[in-house]
């Protein structure tokens, strides 16, 4: 059975060998032709959802009333009123809560998102780098403590947001509170009614000190492991002190990855948006609090989810997409000087 | 030592771990027997209800069969790990490494077994232990208890001191240089358990929490920081599973993140195969093109997909109830990625260019020599890349609760993932007051959450070397 139907194949592989052989039919396809083959399947989805969306938010951005409009037959038609170069990036930047406080609140987008930026990436760079020098520094657990430090890094960000939403809260039930009463502290609410600002920038600070930190230290990590020992055992020879053997020889040693690290989570700060969407859900406020905590990614959901004018969205998106160009730019810079001794 | 007798011991170690395999089938049937027998109430469970179960023929409540769900839970949690660890070490130990610290690993993993039930294991694992004893160290059992009792009678021993005329100044400078050592180490472990602690704390409190009545989570103050087997309300997880419908969430989630994968390895091998081999015009220009749109935040890419997928598009979403089509919309943009591609490429690249002409010699095509040759070289790279995209679907939050958002929310609320399900799902009291019951909340947390931390301890090396060259999350 199993050779007749190979047999059956091969005679009907043979048939079209001949018949290739009498068209003088030659399939050696032009190496584009080829190439084109292997990349279509992710050239085709990428110019659909990569590279047509790029061009088409560049195009959204110069309409002003953009809106789709269903004709009398049912099909959706694009319907503008005019056309404008700059007006909705003035638009979103010039937008109540945006660059300034509207009046009635105590916060902005752009204050939110910077305080995040200036406080949580800081802190966060400077404990990884701690961490990481010290875990480089033992031998026994430490592989431990590497899987330990690891699992935030795996974790859902709205899973665990959940919990330090519930770690936070408010009398005697949250456990943050419990454990500062330990030190006589009085209990306060962090993220429910009658939280100041700054407890519930704290929340969101910490959550993002937590949940960033793995990524850095691996990052650290595996710069430290590439330092020649020969620095430290000069130092070694000379007696250093361990703290200048650190900032002398560990810190210039790895200070692309430093820069690297710094780029990526000021990016990645300025995207902070599931963690604020976990811990104070959609309208990230605290309850009957005059302020929010929205963040710029934040601010572009809310445009989206609206729905009223996809322009102005946009114009957010773009704005964003400026910042971290000019991030990377600066990085891709300074990273190709290596000034780092 | 003999290598007849140490292979002996080989097959000898083979039997201890089907018998641990065995018992841990048996822990794990067990405890999804006992679960399944949990009796869930279809109202939110406010308060706590004793149930009675009639289980093996054995009349028992819900406070019995907690503990010994608990007990269940407890033995997984310490058997498997060691049963795996043991497992890798023998496989790879070599004849002379048996020695007496071999032997003193079985006879400590001995008491583990008695401790977890396990008595045939702890009999074998006691006579490996001698056997091992018996071929590398020339002396039984016996002599080895023997041994430890003289050991721990000389330990109490007074011991004459030695006095040697020294330097005096050498001595303290030598004893000053062990106590500053000794300080960094203590304060250096010190600094990493409490940094370790941190981050732990969340992961214990959201498992203690999941496994506490509503009346404990929500409304006690001062919630307890450990709790009694019996009190552990293994019924949690089953409501939110079956009340609050995660199993149908995960399933969404499973579905969406498999094909998804199986997508994108697809598209991103035959890519980067391209990338890596074929010579062919504009072939860096369009690579570095695609890497260029890295660095594009993706809310830019979002607003025109949204536009792209709902009626103004192809019309997956936002129709009809009953037309719309929600899980092309989550899986058809996430086929394929510039990230992979370029990872995958990488890996390709390394391997030699000689390998392709020799295949070219021999006439076989450029598919098959793909297929044949570089994705078994390139296998661990694919598999990791594989575990990165099924972890990163699982976690996938922005995206697909878009577009379960549009339309009617109650079509959209059957093709959640469980991200937004987080989020959105009703963990909340019945009544005219509903409050959240945090304890279910967390459970499902927690539900989410486990799956991914097994995954990472077993696979840790395969997603350790992914995201080390993959940036940050997200």
């Amino acid at each position: 059975m199993k050779n007749t139907l190979l047999n059956l194949v091969w005679s009907v592989r043979n048939v079209f060998q001949r018949l290739k052989e009498k068209l003088h039919l030659n399939f050696n396809l032009p190496p584009w032709v080829k190439a084109l083959i292997y990349l279509s399947p992710a050239l085709l989805l990428l110019s659909l959802f990569t590279f047509y969306p790029i061009v088409n938010a560049f195009r959204l951005v110069i309409y002003t009333g953009y809106q789709l409009v269903r004709d009398v037959d049912g099909v959706l038609r694009e319907s503008i009123t005019g056309y404008t170069l700059i007006g909705n990036f003035v638009k979103v930047l010039s937008a109540d809560n945006f660059i300034l406080p509207s009046s009635h609140t105590t916060s902005s987008i752009l204050l939110n998102t910077l305080a995040i930026v200036f406080i949580s990436v800081p802190i966060s760079i400077l404990l990884s780098l701690f961490v990481a020098a010290t875990l480089n520094s033992i031998k026994p657990l430490k592989s431990f403590f590497q899987t330990i430090y690891f699992l935030p890094y795996i974790t859902n960000t709205l899973a665990i947001g959940l919990v330090f939403a519930y770690m936070f809260k408010s009398g005697d039930t949250g456990l943050v509170n419990q454990f500062f009463r330990i030190f006589g502290i009085e209990p306060v609410s962090w993220i429910e009614r009658g939280a100041t600002y700054w407890r519930a920038m704290a929340v969101l600070i910490a959550f993002g000190v937590w949940d960033g930190m793995a990524f850095k230290i691996m990052v650290f990590m595996s710069g430290m492991q590439g330092i020649d020992q020969q620095y430290y055992q000069a130092a070694a020879i000379d007696a250093t002190p361990k703290r200048r053997v650190f900032t002398r020889i560990t810190v210039p040693m790895i200070s692309p990855m430093i820069f690297y690290i710094v780029v990526t989570s000021v990016i990645g700060a300025f995207k902070t948006y599931s963690s604020v969407v976990a811990i104070f859900g959609d309208t990230a406020t605290p309850d009957g609090a005059n302020y929010n905590l929205k963040t710029i990614v934040f601010h572009i959901y809310d445009y989206i989810y609206s729905g009223e004018d996809i322009s102005l969205a946009a114009a957010a998106s773009i704005i964003l997409f400026a910042i971290i160009l000019a991030l990377t730019l600066v990085q891709m810079y300074i990273g190709k000087k290596r000034v780092h001794y | 030592m003999n290598k007849e007798q140490i292979k002996q011991i080989k097959r000898f170690e083979n039997i201890i771990h089907a018998v641990d395999a065995l018992f841990i089938v048996i822990y794990i049937g067990l405890f999804v027997y006992l679960f399944s027998q949990i009796i869930v109430p279809h109202t939110p469970p406010e308060t706590f209800t004793n149930y009675e179960y009639t289980i093996f023929g054995m009349d028992i409540d819900t406070l019995v069969l907690n503990t010994w769900m608990s007990y269940l839970a407890i033995f997984i949690i310490i058997t498997v790990p060691l049963t795996i660890i043991s497992f890798k070490k023998t496989k790879y130990r070599e004849f002379y490494e048996y020695n007496h610290y071999v032997a003193t690993n079985y006879f400590v993993n001995a008491m583990v077994s008695l401790l977890v039930l396990n008595p045939a294991s702890f009999v074998l694992k006691i006579m490996a232990s001698h056997r091992i004893l018996l071929q590398s160290e020339k002396y039984g059992f016996k002599e080895a208890l023997k041994r430890i009792g003289h050991g721990i009678k000389n330990l109490f021993k007074k011991k004459e001191r030695v006095v040697v005329e020294e330097d005096n100044e050498l001595k303290r400078a030598i004893q000053k240089q062990t106590i500053v050592q000794f300080t960094r180490m203590f304060f250096s472990y010190l600094f990493l358990s409490i940094i370790a602690l941190m981050i732990f704390i969340p992961f214990y409190w959201m498992i203690l929490t999941a496994l506490k009545t509503y009346y404990e989570s929500n409304l006690t103050l001062s919630p307890r920081f450990f709790i009694s087997l019996s009190e552990m309300q293994w019924m949690n997880f089953k409501y939110v599973l079956e009340e609050v419908d995660f199993s149908q969430y995960i399933k969404n989630t499973l579905f969406v993140g498999i094909i998804s994968t199986t997508g994108t390895i697809f598209t991103t091998v035959l890519a980067a195969f391209a990338f890596a081999r074929l010579e062919f015009k504009g072939r860096d220009t369009l690579f570095s093109v695609l890497l260029m749109t890295m660095m594009i935040p993706g809310e830019l890419y979002i607003l025109t997909n949204f536009l792209t997928v709902s009626q103004a598009g192809f019309g997956w979403i936002g129709g009809e109830t009953g037309t719309n089509s929600y899980f092309l919309a989550m899986i058809i943009p996430f086929m394929t990625s510039v990230f992979y591609i370029f990872f995958l490429r990488q890996t390709f690249k390394q391997i030699p260019e000689t390998l392709y002409k020799a295949a070219k010699v021999d006439g076989s095509s450029d598919f098959k020599y793909l297929t044949r040759v570089m994705i078994p070289i390139a296998g661990p790279t694919i598999f990791t890349i594989t575990i990165l995209s099924v972890i990163g679907s699982w976690n996938a939050f922005i995206w697909p609760r878009l577009i379960t958002s549009v339309g009617d929310v109650n079509e959209g609320r059957g093709f959640w993932l469980i991200s937004a399900a987080l989020r959105d799902a009703d963990f909340y009291t019945s009544g005219t007051n509903p409050r959240v019951m945090f304890n279910m909340q967390i459970a499902a947390s927690a539900i989410v959450t486990i799956p991914l931390i097994v995954v990472f301890l077993l696979l840790r090396k395969y997603i350790m070397s992914g995201v080390g060259r993959s940036g940050t999350k997200g």
